[in-house]
């Protein structure tokens, strides 16, 4: 018994950093109705980002996590500027063409520049954890549910509460009508990229300690996070929540009980079984008709 | 000087010409209204207004000034507000912040002024009072429109689009619209109105002009088009005009 | 003027000199194949271009031709692999056998991923795609018993009948030419046709009679297919296989190399293939620090998409294009015939007691009315009146809330649209839909082959009928022209000659003046009224009333979704509330 509240806390915990994964990517589908297959990049860099400031330049570490953060704003913009502004009026098919270009681009400079070596980062708390009876809660798995907790509280009065966030909300309901509004459309994409791109890289940094730093972790963790919004139901900004806790927890109690080279490819399954045979996941609207 | 006035302004499609060398014009305090079928162009006309379309030729001026070039944000900054066919009320906010976000063109208020604006606009429109917190999804067609048009006025534009208020609409509901036009043309905003009613868009005029497949063809009071045959041809094809003759 | 059977018998002709022109061209690459020794080194770049080469085509049929995005192309090229491999070291079964066994498995495999497109479309397609190739990825390397896991699987041998690394390249050069030639005909095939009609616009090709789902099962089998030969040819060729050599990346390589070359040709395969493989080789450097060289992949992706969508053959045709000018070919042709299919019934459309809701909007709320045979029926109505709606519920694009629908007898309420077109029912769109990529001719002979039209299927029967039905329409000599050069007005009159030219019972017009100037409205009835006077039975929606009243007998009034007025045309116009319902009413006056 104690196994299992084991294996769903340390589900909960990689699932939180799935959810935020899962939450950038959709609030840029709801803005833009781009699938952005490089989403999983703007995790990888910033760990890296981490670990050149904190571990090669040796700053301090918060100082060195504000640092990335910063980056990843600066990167978000870059990439909306570059990958998404140009193909804006163009079909489905181009704009996941050069989303998927965009992440083996990125992924791949890092290699060239940093070079294959997976890199380790160290967990931001000095204490490793605590036990409750005989399950022990790590440190940084409390961190990431902590931040993850503070994070959606955050957006939630955010997009309820402020006039911006509602102007935001607007622009991915109907963008031609919040323009005639005066909202101005390209800013609010722009803002929603930039914001995407932070709270993925808030994910990378938070997950870096637990597995390696490397290359290929954007494309491991932009595989998951999509299954967690099908899961959740595709553009449903609880249901990517919702759903990326599930996947974690999924995930783990299938490395504990069935296989644990398999892990990653239960993400795959699920993605799967969903799309095939539910494919508006639990929450979502219907998917594929239009007449 | 009219304030708005468009000089024949052309409209393509691609290869469809929706408008052909339009020319109108609206001065303050007016209601004007465009009549015509359906496929006449006279969204389009609204359209390239309010800048979400771009004229192939022709000039448009506002106050004098050209509005060539200009996107939808700046005009409505200008103080023209477009409020589009079919509402487009955003499904996923309430009735109450669908109006406050009508303020976006304006700069330099705050979100107080905004939430006490919109406040006062339920005075207006009160059969929506009660709605005021309801998802806009939810809304009937009615409750909708009344919701698009008090969007339409937080902007307290000097010049106000309506894109056919009355699509959709039960009579009763129709004739409340119009009532509310009737309070807005009083308190001063200039009216540029499109319907397809041609009797409930008369009824609230002060003059109206007949689009046909993207022409003008006539244009006067109120009771001289209602009387005109050329408009029921406009609508009802050209037998109506031997009908109406005999 | 020429009849249709010299035109046939002319490109027959055309098309047997090219054929042998290409015989010609492989004998002597297979001549030179065969019997240069060259070095191991470029041997190897050859065995791999060509290897490539022939996966990438699969990837021309699926993405370039039926408009499906397949990020799994190294998964099936892996299989196929593997099954030489495999079958070959472990289990000592023969080359060919190996070969045969790993087609069939990527065919079912290509096949079952096919019909995940059947909901889905776009980026749920890549998904499902990459999750695919990820899963195939994991299992090779983790499976070891049987994949050998990432050692993977060495000393593989080339069959006794091809043994010799010379004689080997030969055959895959032979493999390539074939798989290239069949690619190159695809397009202007039955199946070919479907599937570039599905990626033009595959609410139309539905519409059409096309069996969508069959067609993109189809494609995306052939695509494995193709993927797996080439795999197979890999293994014999390299020896060795292992998992890496199959993973995502490669997928992406597949996919710039067809997008580098032209997306849409197999000749553009075939470019981009052996660019993508001969540039690395030229700027080794790439190569030597890690991760640069897929950067640059990555890189050429994103700007290709931005710059270069049609890839450097689509580049070269479109030049070329313009150099050719037109083609136009007159023939003496029979005058195009209706047949009726067994009359069954006098009314030939019954609509009983139809509803469409959406959630608490009530489009069409109960209507009723009959089409008569040979009749022109005219559905009219304002703005929202739910004549749109209703005319989509009749070809089946939104399913009825309540109501029936019966058509020359046959109860179509829950048929899909291409099961209505097969059972009489052709229709044209308000919205012009064409398939832009085809000419005129292309256009027609599709709607010719709708399922259920009792003609002669002969090739050259169907282009002989699309051309009858171009001349009726007054564009016969014009046929050979792609669609986009027409004008508007004259585009409308394409589908309309695509709709006639497959024989349906009921003829559904939706909008067809729409857009059109009053001279092409002039025509547009003139038009009509020879459809009429051949005795098809035309069901028109329209706005326009003056062509309303010049060409319908019968006319059927809608306003809120409701019938409002039923009956000859002149008595309909006239009707106070016909007019009403147009003109507005006051609200507050008493009725």
């Amino acid at each position: 018994m104690d196994m299992v509240f084991q294996l769903l806390f340390q589900g909960i915990g990689i699932g939180s950093v799935y959810a935020l994964v899962a939450l950038g990517f959709v609030l840029i589908f709801r803005a833009t109705n781009v699938v952005n297959f490089a989403q999983g990049e703007f995790s990888m860099v910033a760990a890296f980002l981490m670990v050149i400031f904190s571990v090669d330049l040796e700053w301090p570490y918060w100082i060195s996590f504000l640092l990335s953060l910063g980056g990843m704003a600066i990167y978000g913009a870059l990439f909306n500027l570059g990958v998404y502004f140009p193909l804006r009026h163009r079909t489905y098919l181009p704009v996941i063409i050069s989303t998927i270009g965009a992440s083996i681009l990125v992924s791949n400079s890092t290699l060239a520049l940093y070079g294959p070596q997976p890199q380790v980062l160290q967990p931001l708390l000095d204490f490793p954890g605590f036990n409750i009876g005989t399950v022990y809660l790590d440190a940084q798995y409390l961190l990431i549910i902590g931040l993850t907790v503070v994070l959606v509280a955050f957006q939630y009065w955010f997009f309820e509460h402020t006039l911006l966030g509602k102007k935001l909300q607007a622009t991915s309901q109907d963008k031609e009508m919040a323009s005639l509004l005066g909202i101005p459309v390209a800013t609010m994409i722009m803002l929603t990229f930039v914001y995407s791109a932070m709270i993925g890289g808030l994910a990378g940094i938070l997950v870096a300690p637990i597995l390696f730093v490397s290359i290929h972790m954007g494309g491991t963790i932009a595989l998951k996070a999509f299954a967690a919004t099908i899961i959740g139901g595709f553009g449903d900004v609880a249901g990517a929540i919702i759903g990326g806790l599930a996947l974690g927890v999924i995930e783990t109690f299938g490395a504990a009980y069935v296989s644990v080279p398999y892990k990653d490819g239960f993400a795959f399954l699920v993605l799967v079984a969903f799309l095939v045979f539910r494919p508006q996941g639990i929450f979502g609207e219907r998917v594929a008709e239009k007449a | 000087m009219p304030l708005i006035e468009l000089k024949d302004v052309s409209v393509r499609y691609g290869e469809i010409e929706a408008l052909r060398g339009v020319s109108l014009s609206v001065e303050a305090g007016e209601v004007v209204t465009l009549l015509g079928g359906n496929g006449a162009g006279k969204s389009t006309t609204l359209r390239a207004i309010s800048g979400l379309t771009k004229p192939a030729s022709g000039e448009i001026l506002y106050e004098g000034k050209s509005l060539t070039g200009l996107g939808p944000e700046e005009i409505v900054r200008m103080g023209i507000a477009h409020v589009p066919e079919g509402r487009r009320v955003f499904p996923g906010l309430t009735a109450h912040e669908n109006i406050m976000l009508g303020a976006s063109n304006r700069s330099g208020i705050s979100k107080e002024q905004i939430d006490q604006e919109a406040d006062a606009m339920f005075d207006l429109f009160s059969d929506i009072r009660p709605f005021q917190h309801v998802l806009g999804w939810t809304l009937s067609g009615g409750q909708q429109q009344m919701v698009a048009v008090a969007r339409g006025l937080m902007a307290k534009p000097k010049l106000l689009l309506l894109d056919e208020p009355s699509l959709g609409l039960a009579p009763v509901i129709v004739s409340k619209v119009f009532d509310i036009i009737k309070e807005i043309r009083r308190r001063g905003t200039t009216v540029l109105l499109v319907e397809q009613n041609a009797r409930m868009g008369l009824s609230v005029a002060d003059r109206g002009y007949v689009l046909e497949t993207g022409r003008l063809v006539v244009t006067g009071k109120p009771d001289e088009l209602w009387n005109n045959e050329d408009v029921r041809a406009a609508y009802l094809g050209g037998h109506a005009r031997a009908a109406a003759k005999a | 003027m020429s009849s249709m059977i010299d035109i046939y018998r002319a490109s027959a002709q055309r098309k047997q000199r090219g054929l042998l022109a290409y015989i010609a061209l492989i004998a002597v690459l297979v001549y030179v194949a065969a019997t240069t020794t060259f070095d191991g080194y470029v041997t190897n770049i050859l065995m791999q271009a060509v290897t490539y080469a022939v996966a990438v085509m699969g990837l021309t049929v699926v993405l370039g031709l039926c408009g499906q995005i397949n990020l799994a192309q190294a998964a099936f090229f892996g299989l196929g692999a593997y099954a030489v491999g495999l079958g070959t070291v472990d289990y000592g079964l023969s080359y060919w056998i190996c070969m045969g066994l790993g087609l069939i498995v990527v065919f079912a495999f290509g096949a079952f991923l096919g019909t995940s497109t059947i909901r889905l479309g776009g980026h749920y397609l890549a998904m499902v795609t990459i999750s695919f190739q990820q899963i195939l990825t994991l299992v090779m390397i983790n499976w070891i018993p049987v994949t050998h896991g990432p050692d993977g699987v060495s000393r593989i041998l080339k069959p006794n009948l091809f043994n010799t690394p010379q004689s080997y390249l030969a055959f895959c050069v032979v493999v390539l030419a074939v798989v290239g030639y069949l690619v190159w005909q695809l397009p202007s095939t039955k199946l070919g046709r479907a599937m570039r009609a599905v990626r033009d616009n595959e609410l139309a090709a539905g519409v059409t009679g096309i069996d969508i789902q069959r067609t993109k099962v189809t494609a995306f089998a052939i695509c494995a297919l193709l993927g797996g030969l080439g795999g197979g040819l890999f293994a014999g060729g390299f020896s060795y296989v292992s998992p890496d050599q199959f993973s995502f990346a490669e997928s992406i390589v597949f996919l710039t190399m067809v997008l580098l070359g032209g997306v849409a040709s197999p000749i553009g395969a075939v470019i981009g293939t052996g660019l993508l493989i001969l540039i690395p080789e030229w700027l080794r450097f790439l190569k030597s620090i890690p991760g640069l060289y897929l950067a640059i992949y990555g890189l050429a992706v994103i700007l290709i998409v931005l710059f270069m969508p049609d890839g450097i053959w689509g580049f070269v045709v479109q030049q070329f294009k313009k150099l050719r000018g037109s083609l136009r070919l007159s023939a003496e042709l029979p005058e195009l015939t209706l047949v009726q299919t067994q009359a069954h019934a006098d009314d030939v459309l019954v609509v009983n007691n139809l509803a469409k809701h959406f959630g608490g909007l009530k489009a069409v709320d109960d209507i009723s009315f009959v089409v008569k045979r040979g009749s022109v029926h005219a559905l009219i109505g304002p703005n929202g009146s739910g004549k749109t709606t209703t005319l989509n519920v009749l070809s089946g694009l939104y399913t009825p809330t309540a109501g029936a629908v019966q058509l020359d007898g046959q109860d179509i309420t829950h048929f899909a649209p291409h099961e209505r077109t097969a059972s009489g029912l052709g229709r044209t769109f308000q919205n012009i839909r064409l398939f832009r990529s085809m000419t005129a001719l292309e256009n027609v002979i599709i709607g010719v082959e709708r399922p259920g039209n009792p003609v002669d299927h002969a090739p050259i029967a169907l282009e002989g009928r699309a051309r009858s039905a171009l001349n009726f329409v007054g564009l016969g000599d014009r046929a050979d022209e792609l669609v986009t050069s027409f004008s508007y007005g004259h585009q409308r009159l394409i589908e309309i000659a695509r709709a006639v030219a497959g024989n349906p019972t009921l003829l559904l017009l939706d909008e067809p003046a729409a857009g059109l100037n009053s001279t092409e409205k002039m025509e547009l009835r003139d038009l009509l009224k020879r459809i009429a006077a051949k005795g098809l039975t035309i069901l028109i929606i329209d706005h326009d009333m003056t062509l309303v009243s010049e060409v319908a007998e019968h006319i059927t009034v809608l306003n809120f979704g409701r019938r409002i007025a039923d009956g000859d045309a002149v008595s309909v116009l006239n009707h106070p509330d016909v007019v009403t319902a147009y003109l507005g009413s006051d609200a507050n006056a008493a009725h």
